[in-house]
């Protein structure tokens, strides 16, 4: 409804539609083409569907396309899955502190 | 006898430059973390309400005319796009920054109305003879013709977007398409955010590997 969605001449879409029959497989296709395609910038992945293949988005550490994890309507977000925060958050335990001040 | 250090001062002045830049860094970090948290929960209202109006839509108009099934999969591009573009000339190098074109098509039509405007300008000189009121009035009312042109693309656009369910939609449903408009330029804002935010995690976590290594 915004404009975003693209359908190339090969019928090829910029989108995935993730419902009951979809399978992780699919989702996991899906998540490498869009990350290796030249013209997606950013990457808008319900942070459910995210933990579906949460091994992948954690190990993507590329700066473009940006991995944005969002609220789907029946999974509000939980920041304590975000890729992002949970790479960053180990500069908040109590560890990395410690071993700072020895 | 008062003896003199001019050494130490320079010294201190050095590792208070290195401890000043090691806690901008920091400060940084923490700003561009607060500010990626403050625009997810933005973000999460944003999508709720457009969630919410979309299903008022669906409500009002029926569930077989607000569906998946509906969406066009004949070839069309997007209407709207993202331009990205790289930080030159900065230490932190690389930093993608993302810029959003909503209604791509109709800013192309903006310029190609705009040059209009300036030639048309250029062939009715006499309009500058006129007498000083007189031209102000004409300069609002081409101001306010081209910004009017400048909308109806626009919507033009978006009336396309929305013409998959239908030709009379609910002003519901043109209501979420706003909102999910809205959540879009949340959305870039988000990415460029988290852009800051790595990069600064990144010499953050730089600095620590170094003390790590000193010690």
């Amino acid at each position: 409804m915004a404009g975003v969605g693209n359908v190339d001449l090969r019928r090829k879409t910029n989108y995935l539609i993730v419902d009951s029959k979809t399978t992780v497989k699919q989702i996991e296709d899906t998540f490498k083409e869009f990350t290796t395609r030249e013209d997606i910038a950013v990457v808008l992945i319900s942070q459910y569907v995210a933990n579906m293949i949460r091994f992948l988005v954690d190990s993507y550490n590329k700066p473009v396309p940006a991995i944005l994890e969002i609220p789907s309507k029946d999974h509000p977000y939980d920041p304590a899955h975000d890729s992002v925060l949970s790479r960053v958050k180990y500069l908040f335990s109590a560890e990395s502190v410690a071993s700072g001040r020895r | 006898m008062e003896v003199v250090d001019h050494e130490t001062p320079s010294l201190e002045n050095g590792q208070t430059d290195k401890e000043v830049e090691e806690n901008a860094n920091v400060l940084q970090f923490m700003d561009s973390m607060d500010a990626y948290l403050t625009l997810i929960h933005s973000l999460s209202s944003t999508l709720r309400q457009g969630w919410l109006e979309l299903a008022s839509a669906r409500h009002s108009m029926g569930a077989s005319r607000v569906n998946t099934v509906l969406l066009d999969h004949t070839s069309h591009p997007a209407a709207t796009s993202l331009l990205v573009t790289q930080d030159e000339g900065k230490v932190d190098s690389g930093k993608p920054h993302f810029i959003l074109c909503k209604w791509a098509s109709s800013s192309n039509e903006n310029s190609l109305l705009g040059e209009k405007q300036s030639s048309q300008d250029k062939l009715h000189p006499q309009l500058r003879h006129r007498g000083s009121t007189e031209l102000c009035e004409e300069k609002t009312s081409s101001e306010n013709k081209a910004s009017r042109e400048v909308d109806d693309p626009v919507q033009k656009e978006r009336s396309k977007s929305l013409s998959m369910f239908g030709t009379l939609v609910s002003p519901k449903l043109r209501a979420a398409q706003l909102s999910f408009e809205a959540a879009l330029e949340t959305l870039v804002e988000i990415a460029n955010t988290r852009s800051e935010m790595l990069c600064a995690f990144d010499q953050v976590n730089m600095k620590l590997e170094g003390r790590k290594d000193e010690k």
